[in-house]
Formats: structure tokens, sequence, C-alpha cells
């Protein structure tokens, strides 16, 4: 709305009145004031309530109930009302200043006092009016900021500072599952869940003024719940620069978590089938002498059976002998020499010797069996939310020993397990990367040494550095140049043909490592080989993947 | 004289089973576990036949027996796998090898295919 700057004063003069003082005065204010007339009090109530009229000035001779209604239309909204009286009459001056004029000149002293009344008048009004706007303009912007505070699908906090809320917007509350309007006052680490609550983002935003930028946080929710959030935080200053606290924008990060563990999930299904076919060929070493070791086993039981028969024989003509004499001990004789023939001819010896071999040998390899079954079953099995102790050696090593079947005619493997203290963590998770990293290996030794029937050589390592669990997988692989090196970790990014992996193993691992606050180090030379480093913090930083 | 019948296979117990199932088949077994005593005893005996196994470290089956076919041409080939779909058809043909068996084994297939490789 434009501000209207040339002057306009209405002036109510009624028709078949004498030109009056009024007029005259009026005309002093000069040609920047414009001078409306209008014949009637309804006129001028009309025209009062634009925008562009500054002030009216009421003639002599309006009737005075007239004058009255006039007032009355204009009185609250309408622009001030100047009364111009016939003579001096300071009982009838007051009663039109209660009714509502700003002021009330006696014509005989309007050609003196009229344009400085009106003046100061029109200025005053251009102030006031001025103001309203302004106030009106205040007031749609708050209206504004606030819908837009509400309506961010995000949760918004601030809080003095002392940590204690002093905004929150309507995602905030549904966030923080509490009632609307009470989060005001409430201290706000109530609802971060920390083993270290010091380390707060928000309390170090309020005690050295740290930025945090979509940092990790585990939120514990009004009923218990526990999710995972971003939080944006910085501390919140006034236009002086002085601390007032912080500003903090929390967004949930349930849905990408479970989108993301579901990726994980699924780019870790991709890498057991393409186990399957070696683990497969795994089972089939043992299985195939199990199944040769039964089937002789039923032969061996077939002869001793053919054997205890004799024996039987043996054992009758043994009694007729002990029981007849003389005669019974020719007949003993030829049973005799049938069942040392029989035994001969059966090797009974060695039947007996290698049944003993046959099953033993069998159940190492049902165990192996086992073995391999319960590997791939615990590689498999998604973790848990929480976290769990768990020993990483033991971790790196059932993950050798899955791969180790796929690889073991191309590859040398060489363990090396420092000792390292438990680890509190996501053991399926790192099998998952321990396992990409390996395989990535015994690809690159595959496509360096091919068929051959030569061994490539993959080192594992493990370590406790400076506080780290560090896991090392080097290779003596084709190695990457550099600029593939640098691209490692994208997502989708493949060397290897269409179909031969996701192209999601290593930004798979660097995602679950970085979910553990520890990062991956990769080194690599052109047909040299590279090395993976796994750098695991002992402690991590309370984030809730 | 018994037919001198030469297995290959890393796999010590897949070995053991292998000649305990040709126990009773009349023939001299000679086992080696890796390709190098393999190769040895290629060279000192006069090998009738070849069984090896396929994915080995160091060499694989198809690699022992195109040795076997340089060193003793007239001696039988035939290869056993876990993974028999990993052998192509072409590289069996190359080396003429007679039968490729598949593990678990069959033994009375396994002991068919000796018969008729040594006939």
């Amino acid at each position: 709305m434009a501000q209207p700057t040339r002057v306009c004063i209405v002036l109510l003069k009624l028709p078949g009145t004498p030109e009056s003082a009024t007029v005259a005065a009026l005309a002093r204010l000069g040609a920047e004031v414009a001078v409306e007339a209008v014949p009637s009090a309804s006129a001028a109530g009309v025209r009062a309530l634009e925008i562009d009229v500054d002030l009216i000035v009421t003639d002599t001779g309006v009737p005075a109930s007239e004058l009255r209604a006039l007032l009355e239309r204009v009185r609250d909204e309408g622009p001030p009302v100047i009364v111009v009286l016939a003579e001096d009459d300071s009982a009838l001056a007051m009663d039109w200043f209660r009714r509502g004029a700003s002021d009330c000149v006696t014509a005989h002293a309007a050609n003196e006092a009229l344009p400085v009344a009106a003046l100061d008048l029109i200025r005053r009004h251009r102030a006031s009016r001025e103001r309203r706007i302004a106030e009106r303009r205040i007031a749609s912007l708050r209206r504004t900021t606030r819908n837009i505070i509400q309506n961010i699908h995000s949760a918004l906090l601030v809080v003095d500072g002392a940590c204690r809320v002093t905004y929150a917007n309507a995602p905030a509350e549904d966030l923080l599952g509490e009632l609307h309007g009470s989060l005001i006052g409430q201290v706000a680490t109530r609802w971060f869940a920390s083993d270290a609550a010091t380390d707060l983002p928000l309390l170090r935003t309020l005690a050295k003024g740290e930025r945090f930028r979509g940092t990790e946080v585990l939120l514990e929710r009004a009923d218990g719940q526990r999710i995972p959030a971003a939080i944006f935080c910085g501390p919140m200053r006034d236009d002086e620069g002085r601390e007032l606290g912080a500003v903090a924008i929390l967004q949930d990060l349930s849905e990408m978590r479970r989108l993301q563990r579901q990726l994980f999930q699924s780019e870790k299904m991709a890498s057991i089938g393409q186990l399957a076919a070696g683990v497969a060929h795994e089972i089939n070493n043992p299985s195939g002498f199990i199944d040769a070791n039964l089937f002789q086993m039923e032969e061996y039981v077939a002869d001793l059976r053919r054997l205890w028969r004799r024996a039987r024989s043996l054992e009758s003509a043994a009694r007729s002998a002990l029981a007849t004499g003389s005669e019974g001990r020719e007949a003993l004789r030829v049973e005799l020499a049938a069942w040392r023939g029989e035994a001969d001819e059966l090797d009974a010896e060695f039947l007996l010797e290698d049944l003993g071999k046959a099953i033993r040998e069998s159940r190492e390899g049902s165990e192996r069996i086992r073995h391999i079954v319960q590997d791939l079953r615990t590689f498999a099995r998604p973790d848990g939310r929480e976290r769990v102790w768990a020993d990483v050696n033991q971790c790196v090593d059932s993950t050798a020993n899955i791969v180790w079947s796929l690889m073991k005619h191309a590859v040398e493997l060489e363990k090396d397990y420092g000792e390292l203290p438990p680890l509190l963590c996501h053991p399926g998770q790192l099998k998952q990367v321990f396992m990409n990293l390996l395989m990535n290996a015994y690809q690159a030794v595959v496509a360096r040494v091919g068929d051959s029937g030569a061994l490539g050589r993959i080192a594992i390592e493990t370590r406790l550095d400076g506080g780290q669990v560090v896991v090392s997988v080097q290779d003596q692989g084709v190695g990457v140049a550099p600029e593939v090196l640098a691209r490692v970790f994208d997502p989708f990014f493949t060397t290897r043909e269409v179909g031969a992996g996701t192209g999601l193993g290593l930004s798979t691992a660097f995602h679950l490592v970085s979910a553990h606050g520890g990062r991956i180090e990769a080194e690599s030379r052109e047909g040299t080989g590279s090395t993976f480093r796994v750098l695991l913090p002992q402690t991590p930083e309370g984030r809730g993947s | 004289m018994k037919p001198l019948l030469l297995i290959v296979d890393d796999e010590i117990r897949v070995l053991s089973a292998l000649r305990r199932a040709l126990r009773k088949e009349g023939y001299e077994i000679l086992t080696a576990s890796t390709p190098k005593e393999a190769l040895a005893l290629l060279d000192e005996r006069e090998i009738d036949a070849v069984l090896s196994d396929h994915k080995m470290p160091g060499m694989t089956g198809l690699q022992i027996l195109r040795e076997a076919r340089r060193r003793r041409p007239g001696a039988a080939r035939l290869l056993i796998s876990g993974w028999p779909e990993a052998v192509q058809q072409r590289e069996l043909d190359a080396l003429a090898v007679q039968a490729l068996i598949p593990k678990p084994w069959d033994d009375a297939e396994l002991k068919a295919e000796l018969r008729a490789a040594l006939r």
C-alpha cells in the first residue's frame, strides 16, 4: 500500500452556504494540499474512509445531527475531524470533542488557527496510519513465520543457556511424543539417550558454541521409545551477538535407517548368493566321502555278519565237541578252518580297523558340514537393534572360514590375529564388512592369477592400535589406479562386469563402519595389490544405527 | 598285473573314502594330495588311469590331467568335482577326459566309469 504523498482534505460544505472563512483559511495551506468539497455529511462519511483522506473539515452551517452522524462514522478508523464553529462556544466545542472531533476552530479565528491545527493533525494522522500499517505487516509476518515453523517437517527446538526449551514447533512435540505446549520449560537433555550425556551436541553448543550438521543422536521419547535422529544445531545470538542459547533442528532417521538396513541386508544376501556355489562345493566334499563311507560300512557290516554266522557255527561245534568228546573234535577242526578261511578272505582285521576309521572320518565330515552351515547361518542372520559385546577376531575368522571355500583354489590365506578387547558392536554388520573386503581381495587375486593354478596371497591382520581395533586385509591382486581407488566407496561403482557384483559392497562396508564410529582406509598400487584397513574405536560415539 | 590307478584330491578324507570304495575293484591304488606328489608319481610309476579332483590349490584337475596326458599318454583320464557345473565340456573334450564324476558320487557309477575307462 503506497503512502499517498499529496495531502487531501475533505471539506464538508453544504450547498447554498456563502463563501466562508474556512475555504480561504484552507487555501493558505498551498497548492500541495488538495481541498475536496463534498455537499453532504453522508458523502463526507463515505469519502472519509478512503485511504488518501488526511483530514475532514466541517464548515459552519452543517446541522448538528448530520455532524454527529459523521463523527460517529469516522470515530475509530477514519481521519481526524476539525469542526469549524460559527461562534466561540466552549460548551459546544467540548461536546464535539467528546463526540470525537479532533479540534474545534471558531470561524473568525479560522484564518490563523485552522492551517496550524490542520497541519498538526495531518502529521499525527499520517504517523499513526503508518504505525497501523506496520503493525499489520508485523502481525502478518509473525503469522507467516509461525506457519512456516509449524509446517516444516523437521522438529525445531530453541533452548536457553540452561538448555530449557523456550520454543518448540508441532513436529518437535510429535517427534518427542509430548503433548502440545508441554515442552516449554523442560530441560531438553531428557529426550536424548546417551551413554555420555556431557557429549550431547546441544550441550556442546551451549558450552563451547560448537555447531553440528546432521550428527546422529538417539532420541528417547516420552513413551520410552528410542529413535535415531540427525541434529543440526548452533548457538542462537541476538542482534548484538549476545548468546541466548541454542537452536536445534531434529530429523527423524528411523525410516532412512530402515531402508538402509534393508539395502544392507539385500547386499548381504547378494554376497551370500555369490558364496553359495563355493559353499555348496565345500559341502560336497565331506558329503561325498560320508556317503561313500556309509556305503562301504554297509558292506563291512554285511561281511561282519557273514563272519558272525561262522562264529555261531564254530560256537555250536565247540559245544558239541565239549559234550561228545573225540568225535566232535573233527567237526570242530573243520569249522575252525572254515572260520579262519572266511576271516582271512574278508580281511577281518582290516575290516574292523577300517570300520572304526570310516566312522571317525565320517563324523569329522559331518562336523565340518555343521560348521559350514552354522557359519553361513550366523552370517545371514540380521543383527538386533542393540549393540552387543563381541570378539572381533572371531568375527573375522568365521567370515574368513566361509569365504575360504570359495577362494582356496586361488588363494594362500595368512591370518595374524592380535589380542583384542571385546567390542560393543553389531557383529553381523562387521562380518559383512570383512566379507566384502575379503571377496574384493579374492576377486583382485583371481583377476591376477586367473585359472593358472598359481596362488595369490591374502593377509588378514588384526591389531589394537592407539585405542582402535584395526583389521587389515591385504591382497596380492591386480590393484587399482588412483582414480579408481578414489571412487571405490561410491555406491554402484564397480569394476566388475555386470552381474558379477552389486557395486554396493564397499559403500555398504563404508556405511557400516561409519555407523560404528570408525572408518576404512584404502591403499592400492596397480599390479601390486591393495590394502583395506578398518579402524574401529573402542568407545564409539553414541550413535543409534 | 593289477591296473595302477592314481587318485588326486587335496582332501585326504576323500582319498581315503575313494580308496575304501574301490577296495574290491582289483586296482593298485596310489593317492596324491598335492599337485607335486601327483606329478612325481606320474613320472615314477606306469600309471594306467588318473582320477583327479578339479578345484585344488596350486593346480586344477584339468591341469593335472593335461600333465598326465603329456607324461602318460596311454593313461585314462577322469575328473571328479563337487562343482561339476564349473567345468566346460569343451575343456573335457580337448583333453579326451573319459568321465566327469560329480561329488557326492555314486559308488556303482564310479566303479562302472573306471572299469569302462580301463577297458
